[in-house]
């Protein structure tokens, strides 16, 4: 819908007006999700502190212990951060509409390890085994398959809607 | 290397019921003596806990004591006072300290730390020995001075003829006394190392000497609640060690205690007991603290067991051979009292009640609702054994509703007329108490 305009030597005003602004490839730029990469990121660390239990599992080293106590604790602040994006990226139109599977598995998987932070708050063993290990490893499929469904984005950007 | 074959879909329904289970401790009388009830352990998301705010006390303000005795104000103004001691010539030295901090490994350490800090806990302490000079002996000091100056959190103090040796956190220390003396300056000599650091997390140091003069006896807390800080940490720790006075050469005389934060003799058999800090997380009921008589090479449990061979599953490999070797200890004091010090009467200049047995300060923890402990209780002795309930000496350390607290008792001592002292670390006072009739 929008005009395409081949580009030339003479830039007018007209162009720079963002959504309009035309691309090399001559489609137009989606908005950027602001919630997007602080879910992935946050993703990535809940995934990791599985990593972190089994290693403890086996090892018995308390260190890997204290790794997954912070991978859940900062997997959680940045995804709450993400999670305060979100509906500021629907009101500043850049989001159209839920990625609803997406949202629901990611959401399921931050309770998850809101628990799972708890779990990890006790002392030595049982920190971990078993109800630490077995909610990071929930949480961390649930993470992956979030991932493989559709992305972590929690919503569709509004240019990806319509197309 | 798995031990445990709970099916997953178990561990999440267990989960689940621990968020809904009680969590208020019950009498605690029922955990007084040889055979305390010792309740199922429970798995928590947030331990019980409870924790009053520190208000100190205002003028006029003091504990209650038990009938019979009054309480007064010796010294006020103190940095942190933690342990007393009465030094031949009547003159009473204050030991002003607290832990030389310790850093935060988890999420976990920095919400404690917030936590314990509201309770008083936090405040810094002296470094550094006061000395109390009570010439007419009528509970106000004429004279007060910095004794020592300048230590690492010291703890256990303890003159053995002219040597005077103060337990700092990783070392004993050795100073040359002569009655009468109100300042030293000198550096002080070092006997041997301590286990202090890396982490310190029970980072007292009692000490007492045998009757002969010739060993000393310390006591050395974990460095974790349960070995969370790996096993690696708790070498030569947890543990309670003979010290030869003269050469420094050191021994663990009995081990798995885990905070023995008092150490002292039966004054008729010359029996060493010490009181314990034992394990928190497991429930408000759970474990006793207590009081027992130490034997030579004793294993008391910690960290593998407590009470005997009660297992507890948060350590990780566990020692069976161990467990089957834990003593039980002599007498229970109930859950989370935190008592710190450890002190036997010698005769009747209190009251009768308290002519043959030991005085008890129980600091008070975090880790129960309702609190327990906040007091300073006597525990009878019979034939050198602990014997019947504990009865209260000095209370009402906390406010109302259990909501705030204004002191929390920690070192114990006699002055030379048979009045008890009491160190207050957070009403930084030291408190006397005294039999009202006979103006001890």
């Amino acid at each position: 819908m929008l005009a395409k305009k081949q580009s030339s030597n003479v830039v007018s005003p007209r162009d720079l007006k963002g959504e309009e602004f035309p691309r090399s490839s001559g489609r137009s730029a989606a908005p950027v999700l602001l919630h997007r990469g602080f879910i992935g990121a946050g993703g990535v660390l809940l995934i990791v502190a599985f990593g972190t239990d089994y290693t403890y599992y086996t090892t018995a080293l308390w260190q890997w212990a204290n790794f997954s106590a912070w991978l859940i604790t900062s997997g959680l602040i940045v995804m709450l951060v993400g999670a305060i994006l979100l509906p500021i990226d629907f009101a500043t139109r850049r989001a159209g509409r839920l990625n609803t599977s997406s949202f629901i598995l990611v959401i399921a998987a931050a309770l998850l390890s809101l628990v799972n932070a708890f779990v990890h708050s006790r002392d030595a063993w049982t920190s971990v085994v078993p109800q630490g290990i077995l909610l990071s490893a929930v949480s961390g499929i649930l993470l992956l398959v979030a991932g493989a469904l559709g992305g972590w984005s929690l919503a569709k950007s509004r240019d990806g809607d319509r197309s | 290397m798995r031990t445990t074959s709970l099916p997953p879909i178990a561990a999440l329904i267990s989960l689940v019921a621990l968020a809904a289970c009680s969590s208020k401790g019950g009498d605690p009388a029922r955990q007084y003596g040889p055979t305390p009830y010792l309740p199922e352990p429970h798995d928590y998301l947030v331990p019980p806990m409870s924790v009053p705010e520190a208000v100190g006390w205002k003028p006029g303000e003091a504990p209650l004591a038990s009938a019979g005795l009054k309480v007064e104000a010796l010294a006020t103004g103190l940095e942190h006072p933690r342990t007393l001691y009465t030094l031949p010539n009547g003159d009473i030295l204050v030991v002003e300290s607290n832990s030389p901090g310790t850093e935060a490994f988890r999420p976990k350490d920095f919400i404690a730390g917030k936590i314990k800090a509201r309770a008083g806990a936090a405040a810094k302490g002296g470094n550094r020995i006061t000395l109390l000079r009570d010439a007419e002996g009528d509970g106000k000091p004429a004279l007060r001075t910095v004794f020592i100056d300048h230590l690492h959190s010291p703890y256990g103090i303890v003159l053995v003829g002219d040597t005077l040796y103060v337990a700092n956190t990783d070392a004993i220390l050795t100073f040359h006394y002569m009655p009468g003396m109100t300042q030293i300056t000198s550096p002080g000599g070092k006997l041997t190392d301590l286990p202090g650091g890396p982490i310190d997390h029970h980072w007292t140091k009692s000490m007492t000497a045998s009757a002969d003069g010739s060993k000393l006896y310390v006591g050395v807390g974990s460095n974790s609640n349960i070995t969370e800080n790996g096993m690696a940490v708790e070498e030569g720790r947890a543990a309670i060690y003979e010290v030869d006075r003269l050469t420094g050469a050191k021994r663990i005389f009995a081990s798995g205690t885990r905070n023995p934060t008092g150490v002292a003799f039966e004054p008729q058999t010359g029996q060493l007991f010490a009181v314990v800090n034992e394990r928190d997380e497991i429930g408000p009921d759970l474990v006793p603290d207590y009081l027992t008589s130490i034997h030579e090479g004793g294993f008391y449990g910690w960290p593998y067991s407590y009470w005997g061979s009660h297992v507890d599953v948060r350590v990780h490999p566990q020692r069976p051979d161990l467990v089957a070797q834990a003593i039980k200890p002599d007498y229970g004091l109930s859950s989370h009292v935190a008592p710190l010090s450890l002190l036997f009467s010698e005769g009747q200049h209190l009251s009768p009640a308290f002519a043959n047995g030991a005085f008890i300060s129980e600091h008070g923890s975090w880790d129960r609702s309702p609190l327990n402990g906040y007091q300073v209780i006597f525990v009878p002795f019979v034939n050198g054994q602990p014997v019947g309930n504990p009865l209260p000496v000095v209370t009402g350390f906390l406010g109302k509703q259990d909501e705030t607290v204004h002191g929390r008792p920690v070192g114990l001592a006699l002055d030379r007329n048979g009045a008890l002292l009491v160190a207050d670390d957070v009403g930084n006072v030291v408190w006397r108490v005294s039999a009202t009739q006979t103006g001890t």
